[in-house]
C-alpha cells in the first residue's frame, strides 16, 4: 500500500469516527484491472476500502451538488479542487459543509495507452512511482508511467491541491510551461475544410452516450439543453450535424471553466478526444485573457462571468 | 447433424464463394474499433485477434437512428413515404459470437411476440445469416457460464466455426446453414479426429470459465423483495447515469421515436434510448417515476435479470458478453450486483 | 463563439459582431450591409444547416 492510501484511511476515520462528516468521497479498488471505482465511505471500516493510486479516473467533485446537505469529505488533488473551488464560487455547494483531503497527483493512467501496447488481455496490473507492469497470459511488460499518462495529466502544472483542510502527502513537484495544443494548433492551422473534416472524423464514434456530460463537474444544469423537448434545442438522432451541435455547444459552455481534469476524455467509452474541442474554447480563454487558468482561488471569477471596460474583444467588428 | 471442415489457406476462397450469393460481413477493425462491416478484402478480417466488437451487433438489425417513415405536405393533404433502403439485401454475418447471437433470440422474442410484430427488426433479421465463432479463449469479463449459456452456445446460429488450428470445423444448425454452405467446392468432408478435437476444444473453453454468480436466489424472490432492498441505494452511488451500458448491450432495446419537421415535410426517426437517462421516463406533467439514479440503476438490473426472465420463461436478459463490465466508466459490475441480489 | 465555429469548419466571413447603439444607424446599415455582402458571397451554408435528417455511420445499415 502506498503511503498516500495509508494517510487518505487515516484522515477519512478520523473524519468519519469524530462524526466531522458524513460521508467521505474517494475511490476503491475496482473489479477490472486499470479501473478503480467511485466509493462513498460511511463509515471507518469502509474508510479501510479506500486507495489513492493511478487508477483513480473521472472527477470526484462531479458528484458535490447532488449530496443533499450531506457533510462530506471529497479527496481532491489539483484539478478537483479547483472544480470544488467552482462549485463554491457557483454557488452550487455550500463551502461549510465540505471538507477537502488534499491529495498531490503524479497524474492517472491511460488504460488505452497500456492496452495498446501489450499483446493480449491484462490480467494484472501494478505500478509505483516509476513504473507500470502489466501482466496476461504469456506476457509481462513494464513501461515508463510517464509514457502511459492522460492526455491531459501528462502536462498538468496544478498537481497539488488549490485548497484543502488536509493534506495526505508533502508537496509533488509540477510541470513548468509544458507543451500544450499541438493537436489543436494542427487544426487551426488547416484551411475551413480540413478543419471541419478533422472535427467531423473526431466524433464519428461518438454514441451520445453523455458521459461525457455526466461526469464533468462543469455540467450540473439540472435540465441539460441536449435533454430539452420543448422546444426542442438539438435532434435526438445519429446526424453528424447534431452530434457536432451537442459537443460544441457543451464546449461552449465551459468556456473560462474547465480546469483540464479531462475526465470527459477518460469516461468516453469509443476513446474520443473530446478535448480537441473543449481544450480549444481554453486555449483560446488563456490567450485573451492573458494566461487565466479556471478557478486557482476562491476571489477570481472566470473572465466571461464579469464585464471590463477594457474585456479584448477581436471578434467585434468595429 | 452435419460437419463440414474448411482449410484455414482456403479462407478466402470461402468467402469469396459466399460473395456470390450474398454480400458478406465480418469483424473488421475501424481505428480503434472493431465492428461489423462488409468484407472487401479478407486480410481485413483477423479472425486469429478477434475477440469482439466495442458495440454489440444488434445495431446491424436495430441501428442507433433508424429513420422510420417520411413524411410531406403535398397539394392539400399529406403523404407517408416508406425509405426504400428498408429493403435489406442479402446477407451472410462470419464471426458472430455466441453471447451475441443468443442475445438476437432474446430481441426475437420481443420484437415478434403475440402481439405485435416489429417489421424494422424482422426484415433486416430474416435476410441475414448467422455464421458464428465459437469462443476459444474467452475474455476474463466473460460471463457466460453464468447466465445459462457457454462459449459455444448454438442459439441463434444458422453454422457454429470452431477453430481447430490448421482448420476450421463448421457445424449447420438450420436450413439457413444449409442453403449457405451448399455447392461450396473448398469444403471438405470432416474426419472423425476433428470432430473430436472439436469436442475437445470446446470442452476446454467451457472449463477454463468458472460459474461466477447463480440465479437461483433471484428467481425465488418476489419482484417486490428485490425491489425494496437496500443495496440499491448503495450499487447506485458512483453511477454518473450516462447511458454507456445500455448502448453497448446487446439486449437493451429501448427506443424513443421522435418526428422532425422542417419546412413542409419531416421524418420519424427512432433513437436508442435509455433507462439510465432521467427523460426517458418523465411525464408531460413533469412527475418523474423514477426520480434519482437509485431507481434508474435498479429497472436496469431488474429489467435483465428479473423481469425478462418472468415473461419469458426464465430466459435471463443479459448473455454475459461483458462489454458494460469493461465500459462501465465507473465499473459498476453487473456480476457484483447479480451476486448481491442472489444473495 | 466565433473561434469555436471557425476551428470546427465554418468558413471565416459567415459570423460577425458588432457593438451597434440604436442611435447609431448609419452604423447599423453599414455593417448590415457587409454582412449581406460578406455571406452572400459564401453562398448557401453546407456544413450546418440541416433541412432533413440523415443518420450516417450509426444510422442505418442495411
Amino acid at each position: 500500500m502506498n503511503a498516500r492510501t495509508t494517510k487518505l484511511r487515516e484522515i477519512a476515520k478520523k473524519l468519519l469516527d469524530k462524526q466531522k462528516v458524513d460521508v467521505v468521497i474517494g475511490f476503491k479498488k475496482g473489479t477490472i484491472p486499470l479501473k478503480n471505482t467511485p466509493f462513498f465511505a460511511t463509515n471507518s471500516e469502509e474508510a479501510d476500502l479506500l486507495l489513492w493510486d493511478g487508477n483513480c479516473i473521472g472527477n470526484l467533485a462531479a458528484y458535490l451538488p447532488k449530496m443533499a446537505g450531506k457533510r462530506a469529505a471529497i479527496v481532491a488533488q489539483g484539478c478537483v479542487s479547483r472544480n470544488v473551488v467552482g462549485l463554491i464560487q457557483e454557488k452550487q455547494v455550500d463551502s461549510n459543509n465540505i471538507y477537502i483531503i488534499g491529495m498531490p497527483c503524479t497524474g492517472m493512467l491511460d488504460p488505452r495507452k497500456i492496452i495498446a501496447a501489450v499483446p493480449g488481455e491484462i490480467t494484472e496490473a501494478v505500478e509505483d512511482q516509476l513504473y507500470v507492469t502489466a501482466r496476461g497470459k504469456g506476457f509481462e511488460i513494464t513501461l515508463n508511467r510517464s509514457d502511459v499518462l492522460n492526455r491531459n495529466c501528462d502536462r498538468c502544472t496544478v498537481r497539488n491541491p488549490v485548497l484543502f483542510d488536509e493534506i495526505a502527502s508533502e508537496p509533488k513537484p509540477e510541470l513548468k510551461d509544458p507543451v500544450r495544443y499541438e493537436k489543436i494548433r494542427a487544426i487551426e492551422a488547416l484551411p475551413p475544410e480540413g478543419r471541419a473534416e478533422s472535427i467531423d472524423e473526431l466524433l464519428s464514434p461518438c454514441i451520445r452516450c453523455y458521459a461525457c456530460r455526466d461526469a464533468c463537474p462543469l455540467c450540473y444544469c439540472p435540465e441539460c439543453f441536449v435533454d430539452k423537448s420543448s422546444p426542442q434545442w438539438c435532434g435526438k438522432s445519429q446526424d453528424d450535424r447534431d452530434v457536432l451541435s451537442y459537443h460544441l455547444i457543451r464546449a461552449f459552455h465551459t468556456a473560462g471553466r474547465c480546469t483540464e481534469c479531462g475526465a470527459c476524455e477518460e469516461v468516453c467509452p469509443m476513446g474520443i478526444k473530446i478535448r480537441l474541442i473543449s481544450g480549444k474554447v481554453e486555449k483560446d480563454i488563456r490567450e485573451i485573457f492573458d494566461g487565466y487558468e479556471a478557478w486557482k482561488d476562491l476571489k477570481t471569477p472566470p473572465p466571461l462571468t464579469v464585464f471590463q471596460r477594457d474585456d479584448p474583444q477581436p471578434f467585434v467588428k468595429e | 447433424m452435419e460437419y463440414m471442415r474448411l482449410n484455414k489457406k482456403n479462407l478466402a476462397a470461402f468467402i469469396e464463394e459466399l460473395k456470390q450469393k450474398c454480400e458478406v460481413w465480418g469483424p473488421v477493425k475501424e481505428g480503434d474499433q472493431v465492428k461489423f462491416a462488409p468484407v472487401s478484402n479478407v486480410s481485413d478480417v483477423d479472425l486469429e485477434q478477434f475477440k469482439n466488437t466495442t458495440m454489440s451487433p444488434k445495431e446491424i438489425f436495430f441501428p442507433q437512428s433508424e429513420i422510420m417513415l417520411s413524411f410531406k405536405r403535398e397539394g392539400e393533404g399529406a403523404n407517408i413515404y416508406r425509405d426504400e433502403q428498408s429493403v435489406p439485401s442479402k446477407k451472410a454475418i462470419f464471426g458472430i459470437r455466441p453471447c451475441d447471437a443468443r442475445a438476437f433470440r432474446i430481441l426475437d422474442m420481443i420484437f415478434k411476440n403475440d402481439q405485435f410484430a416489429d417489421n424494422y427488426w424482422l426484415t433486416k433479421r430474416d435476410a441475414v445469416t448467422l455464421v458464428g465463432l465459437g469462443c476459444k479463449e474467452p475474455c476474463s469479463t466473460c460471463f457466460c457460464t453464468s447466465v445459462n449459456s457457454h462459449p459455444f452456445d448454438e442459439t441463434g446460429l444458422d453454422v457454429m466455426v470452431t477453430d481447430l488450428g490448421e482448420h476450421y470445423l463448421l457445424r449447420v444448425l438450420t436450413k439457413k446453414g444449409r442453403e449457405l454452405l451448399a455447392g461450396s467446392h473448398v469444403l471438405r468432408e470432416p474426419s472423425e479426429a476433428n470432430i473430436e478435437a472439436y469436442k475437445t476444444v470446446r470442452k476446454n473453453a467451457e472449463d477454463a470459465m468458472t460459474v461466477q454468480f447463480g440465479t437461483d436466489k433471484v428467481n425465488g424472490k418476489t419482484v417486490l423483495e428485490l425491489f425494496n432492498e437496500d443495496y440499491w441505494q448503495r450499487i447506485s452511488e458512483p453511477c454518473l447515469n450516462c447511458s454507456t451500458c445500455s448502448y453497448v448491450c446487446p439486449t437493451c432495446h429501448c427506443f424513443d421515436i421522435q418526428d422532425e419537421v422542417f419546412r413542409e415535410g419531416g421524418q420519424r426517426i427512432r433513437n436508442w434510448e435509455s433507462c439510465m437517462s432521467w427523460i426517458f421516463t418523465v411525464h408531460a406533467t413533469g412527475h418523474n417515476p423514477r426520480p434519482g439514479k437509485k431507481e434508474r440503476v435498479r429497472q436496469r438490473f431488474m429489467h435483465k435479470f428479473k423481469y425478462i426472465p418472468m415473461k419469458r420463461d426464465g430466459e435471463i436478459g443479459c448473455v454475459g458478453c461483458g462489454r458494460c463490465v469493461t465500459m462501465c466508466p465507473v465499473n459498476i459490475d453487473v456480476r457484483e450486483v447479480v451476486k448481491q441480489m442472489n444473495s | 463563439m466565433k473561434s469555436l465555429l471557425e476551428y470546427a469548419g465554418l468558413e471565416p466571413g459567415r459570423l460577425h459582431f458588432s457593438w451597434i447603439s440604436s442611435a447609431e444607424g448609419e452604423k447599423f446599415a453599414n455593417f448590415a450591409t457587409s454582412v449581406v455582402e460578406s455571406v452572400t458571397a459564401l453562398g448557401p451554408i453546407k456544413r450546418f444547416a440541416k433541412d432533413e435528417v440523415s443518420v450516417g455511420d450509426r444510422g442505418v445499415e442495411l
